[in-house]
């Protein structure tokens, strides 16, 4: 039976992978929040 | 003589006659500006004179060991950087077709074209024997294996397109709308050989740092170094392009009317939201390379609180201030962020070329006074050169804003 194994994210690409996924996410948040005018104008 | 070649012929004569006219001094000559200028250049050719006639070791501080300071790692490594704005502008407006930005192109790259001459003329001053810099170009040994092969061919091809980005301004100044027109037919592929041209070389300059791992503070080095000069030049070259524009549009403002100043704001909120979302995927990267090279250790010394004066200072703190001044319309702040925008690149740059570069010798560099005013010299000099252009050809207005009475090379016959 195959026992569970803990994947440590900072020996492996994981945090790579984070980050890169934060910035996708983060970077059409950057471009919508550039691109609609703010309330007022 | 045929009546077309004698028509030829006075033509010639009256662009000559026009050109001769043109060279006097427009405006005052007395103004704050060249009363500290002109001793700084003076001063600067003087020591220049030495320098050509004693060597690089009677005016410098550069050794073997040292043998980049601050002429290239200024003058050449960042200046270049500050011109990209040229070939990024130029991009967006003949091959996005943002025609909006078209009044800024010019400028720009009259601006651009000056970087490159003046730059890689300082270039010149830089090296041991300046007679071979042709070298690359003439065949005596091209030295193909060499980076600088490559940059050399780029920094002569891209002043060359440059020059044909700015002809149809310089046709327009003499009059001749047929040559005009003909190089305006031609600029779209220049734009396109030199956006190929730029990106070659931003990333080449970057390139030549490769070879010098050991010498580079594991921060600062990475493979990817050629990858990050080319992103940061977009961003360099746009805050350069808002931070020029709003000196010039101070200085020249006669030569726009009113509503150009106001669509100039907007154009300026335009450049900075392209600087805020490239700064913002700069920033990323060198986080990622941070991550991927597991540099936690090397931030818990000078060099790491230098590194994050660098990146987190000069990089995600300008970047936030253009994403709250483009969305708020803060021209103001735009233009602090602009400055502090260079300022990063110019750190950045230096740190790599000059002051993380050989980090473990046991002597610094740091650059003499005759280094400072030499690089002063060459700022102020393109600085008169940009002046001389604008006050005479159509570079900040459109050719069809000049008085219409009559075209200026019949005004100059008289």
């Amino acid at each position: 039976m195959e026992t569970y194994s803990y994947v440590n994210i900072f020996e492996t690409k994981g945090l790579e992978y984070l980050l890169l996924l934060s910035f996708l996410i983060l970077f059409v948040f950057l471009v919508r929040y550039l691109s609609t005018p703010p309330h007022g104008h | 003589m045929t009546p077309s070649q004698s028509q030829s012929t006075s033509e010639v004569r009256r662009v000559v006659r026009f050109v001769l006219a043109e060279l006097r001094p427009k405006g005052p000559l007395l103004t704050p500006f060249n009363l500290i200028s002109v001793p700084v250049v003076l001063l600067g050719l003087g020591i220049l004179a030495v320098r050509f006639v004693y060597g690089l070791g009677s005016v410098t501080n550069l050794s073997q060991t040292v043998p980049w300071g601050l002429w290239i790692g200024f003058d050449v490594v960042t200046g270049v950087a500050f011109a990209g704005g040229a070939y990024v502008l130029t991009f967006v407006v003949y091959v996005m077709g943002v025609e909006k930005y078209h009044p800024l192109v010019r400028a720009t790259v009259l601006a651009g074209l000056l970087a490159y001459v003046f730059y890689s003329g300082a270039l010149v001053l830089d090296l041991g024997r300046p007679w071979n810099v042709i070298n690359p170009i003439i065949g005596n040994s091209f030295g193909y294996n060499s980076v600088l092969f490559q940059v050399a061919w780029s920094f002569l091809l891209y002043m060359l397109v440059e020059m044909v980005e700015f002809s149809p301004a310089v046709a327009e100044w003499l009059g001749l709308k047929r040559l005009r027109n003909v190089l305006r037919s031609i600029t779209l592929g220049a734009v396109i050989i030199g956006t190929t041209l730029s990106t070659l070389h931003q990333a080449g300059l970057g390139a030549l740092f490769l070879m010098a791992k050991p010498k580079i503070h594991p921060l600062w080095y990475t493979e990817f170094i050629p990858v990050l000069f080319t992103l940061s030049s977009v961003y360099a070259g746009l805050s350069m392009v808002i931070v020029e524009g709003t000196i010039s549009h101070r200085v020249f403002s006669k030569q726009l009317d009113a509503s150009k100043h106001h669509e100039f704001d907007d154009l300026m909120l335009g450049l900075g939201k392209g600087i805020a979302i490239t700064m913002f995927v700069y920033y990323f990267f060198k986080a990622l390379l941070f991550l991927h090279d597991r540099q936690f250790d090397l931030l818990a010394s000078g060099w790491g609180a230098w590194y994050l004066v660098e990146v987190l200072g000069c990089v995600l703190v300008p970047c936030v201030m253009f994403i709250y001044a483009v969305r708020n319309r803060k021209v103001g702040l735009l233009r602090v962020a602009a400055v502090w925008a260079l300022v990063g690149i110019l750190l950045n740059r230096l740190n790599i070329s000059v002051i993380a570069f050989n980090w473990q010798a046991p002597v610094r560099y740091y650059p003499s006074w005759q280094e400072i005013v030499v690089t002063l010299t060459v700022l102020f000099v393109e600085i008169w050169v940009f002046r001389w252009i604008v006050l005479r050809m159509p570079v900040m207005r459109e050719p069809h804003e000049l008085p219409r009475t009559a075209s200026p090379v019949a005004r100059a016959s008289g």
